[in-house]
């Protein structure tokens, strides 16, 4: 008997392994260092965040931004809540609606065969396959033809225009995944259709659930130019907006737009930290077929 | 438990039939099996008779009840998958007590019938469990449990065993058959593997193509099989069937085969032939019921053993005859090689004779 293939010799094996290690470790470095940088910012006072040399680390930290930013008593306090309060809502009612919609909508093209079926399902797809930007045009005309310049209505709805596809696409996915038999076997040990559904099939489909949440909170939270076309009143903002007007006026306050551009990424790291468990299994399980 | 009657049912997908007019009767506390190729229509079968598929057209009584319309939950049926179904979210316990739950049964009823069901079928112990913890043959269990938790009026269940390995499946064949003779359950069970079907079931009814074949007693089909298909998919090793052509020779019947020879027929066997469409006959005969000698004997028909499998208890000759393959076991300590001749004499009274054309059965009268 010979071996049929030798080996690679251990030197070789190890050497693309620490290869692989020091790129990680720079693509660490390179995505961490901003956010270091801007915590850091965010803690000095404002003489000390303009100069040259620059303070690696802030002689006197200070907390006062933050004092600032969450006190309603003062003018920018009082915005800075305001904002986070719209974006907040925005943000949360997107999501909500989006899993409402969804949810159904998945289960209906993994489940049901009705007229029209692969025709809606790649017109929702279909969605997806032009840049935003070009339904800016198109999307504000409409809104102003509905009415909806300068509320939260407009910017939930086309949020819902952007979620929902791939929302639709990964539970379709999910659904896909889960035996019909179990939902047969529920019908037959006494559950409804919508029984069966509801007990059986949507808490298999909770991962998912959460992944699409996740996904059309933080498309939200994020979106910047949809929100800064179709607002114009100030105490409507949101706070991509709200931040970036309110600091191109006091322009050189350094500090408080780092720290509240670290508050703006408060909600959205607490949520991935709570539910990345669920988002990790939902992405995974959707791409294997057991 | 109930008796259930299947009129003239019809399951049609795009312009094919699924199911294509079987008409059942199951009689209650009856064990039938519904036994066929892959793709023949028995899974389809089955969901109409749960209600989990539409029909097309027929009829579908439960007992006294005609329950096309009616909800699956409302059949007072219980089924066992294929792949088990097994909800993977909860627990051993929470899977039994399920249908329970869905019928509003207090709660104390309910934990006294899981604990009895999983006394029944032994594994109490592993209630906490989820079903991903648990072996296929355990799976199997409680989808079984799952089952008879509810004490329904008819049992349904498609292929439950298929998905165990080969020791596994024989001591879960004999578990189903205590059950169903303990409880006097109704039960129609699906399955591919005629041995499973022959050796469990009352009755078997031979689907083939969405066709009903043969509905009837496994030892009425086996000895009295309607057509070809049936006699070559019920019995292991199958039967052997050699297309032959009907003759006379001095005015008594006989069957010619491609090699020249003739094989005389008795007198009940020539009248079956007469009734043929046409000169073309199919001779079958199991493996048990052709003697081989390896010298000539008045009657028997000259042959060469093609090939030998010793399996142990009976040593399986193959041979060839007019173009098919005619399969005989003789004792092992029998010495037959291949290529040797050897000479075959059919049984009269065991043979079958099917019409070469119409593939049916030939009868005498
Ligand atoms: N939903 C469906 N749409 C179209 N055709 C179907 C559908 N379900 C079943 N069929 C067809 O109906 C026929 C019978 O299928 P069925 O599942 O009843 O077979 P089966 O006897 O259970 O086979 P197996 O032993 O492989 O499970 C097959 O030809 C199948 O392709
Ligand atoms: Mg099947």
């Amino acid at each position: 008997m010979t071996v049929a293939s030798k080996p690679a010799p251990r030197a070789t094996i190890d050497l693309w392994r620490w290869a692989g290690r020091a790129f990680l470790a720079v693509m660490m470095l390179f995505t961490l260092l901003p956010m270091v940088w801007m915590l850091l910012t965010s803690i000095k006072s404002g003489f000390a965040a303009l100069q040259f040399p620059p303070q690696w680390w802030p002689n006197e930290p200070t907390l006062a931004s933050y004092k600032k930013l969450l006190d309603p008593t003062s003018s920018v306090g009082e915005d800075f809540l305001r904002f986070f309060w719209n974006s907040l809502f925005v943000s949360t009612m997107s999501t909500i609606l989006s899993v409402i919609v969804a949810v159904p909508a998945a289960y209906a093209f993994s489940r049901f065969d009705f007229p029209g079926r692969k025709f809606l399902f790649f017109s929702v797809l279909l969605r997806n396959m032009f840049p935003a930007v070009v339904f800016l045009v198109p999307l504000f005309i409409l809104m102003r033809f509905l009415g909806l310049m300068n509320t939260h209505g407009s910017l939930i709805l086309t949020y819902l225009t952007f979620g929902l596809p791939l929302a639709i696409w990964l539970l379709k996915g999910f659904y896909d995944n889960i035996p019909y038999q179990l939902e047969q076997a529920a019908r037959i040990d006494g559950a409804s259709r919508f029984q069966a559904f509801l007990l059986i099939i949507m808490p298999l489909s909770v991962p998912g659930i959460i992944a699409t949440a996740i996904y059309s909170f933080i498309g939200a939270w994020n979106e910047y130019i949809f929100a800064y076309t179709f607002i114009n009143r100030n105490d409507r903002l949101t706070l991509p907006i709200g931040i970036q007007r309110f600091f191109s006026e006091s322009s050189s306050d350094f500090p408080g737009l780092m720290a509240a551009s670290f508050m703006m990424s408060v909600p959205v790291v607490v949520l991935f930290l709570m539910l990345q468990r669920y988002f990790v299994r939902a992405l995974t399980e959707g791409a294997v077929k057991h | 438990m109930a008796h259930v009657v299947l009129k003239n049912l019809i399951k049609t997908y795009g312009g094919y039939n699924a199911v294509n007019d079987v008409s059942l009767t199951i009689n209650d506390g009856e064990f039938v099996a519904l036994v066929g190729p892959s793709g023949c229509g028995k899974t389809t079968t089955l969901n109409l008779v749960a209600g989990l598929t539409s029909l097309t057209s027929g009829e579908i009584l439960i007992g006294e009840r005609l329950v096309n319309d009616v909800d699956p939950k409302n059949r007072d049926i219980a089924m066992v998958f294929q792949n088990y179904a097994l909800y993977p979210q909860k627990t051993v316990y929470a899977n039994l007590a399920f249908p329970l739950q869905m019928r509003k049964l207090p709660r104390d009823e309910i934990d006294r019938k899981v604990k009895q069901a999983a006394q029944m079928l032994d594994m109490t112990h592993l209630l906490e469990r989820k079903p991903r913890e648990l072996s296929g043959g355990q799976q199997q269990r409680v989808a079984l449990g799952r089952a008879l938790v509810r004490d329904p009026a008819v049992f349904l269940m498609d292929e439950p065993l298929s998905n165990l390995d080969a020791k596994l499946r024989v001591q879960m064949r004999s578990e189903i058959k205590r059950f169903h003779q303990d409880l006097k359950a109704t039960i129609i069970y699906v399955t591919h593997d005629q041995l499973e079907a022959v050796t469990m079931a009352d009755k078997l009814a031979v689907m083939s193509g969405g066709n009903l074949q043969q509905y009837d007693s496994p030892a009425k089909v086996f000895a009295n099989p309607v057509n070809m298909f049936v006699a070559s998919f019920i019995g292991s090793p199958a039967m052997s069937l050699v297309p032959l052509t009907a003759s006379t020779v001095d005015g008594r019947a006989v069957l010619a085969g491609a090699e020249g020879w003739t094989l005389a027929l008795s007198p009940l066997n020539a009248r079956k032939v007469q009734r043929a469409t046409s000169s073309k006959v199919v001779l079958g005969a199991r493996h048990s019921t052709i003697k081989l000698t390896t010298s000539a004997v008045p009657g028997a028909i000259p042959a060469k053993a093609y090939t030998v499998e010793p399996t142990g208890d009976v040593t399986f000759v193959q041979a060839m005859l007019s173009g098919a393959i005619v399969n005989i076991s003789v004792p092992p300590d029998v010495a037959v090689e291949a290529d040797q001749p050897i000479w075959l004499a059919f049984d009269q009274d065991r043979m079958h004779l099917f019409d070469g054309a119409t593939e049916l059965a030939l009868k005498a009268d």
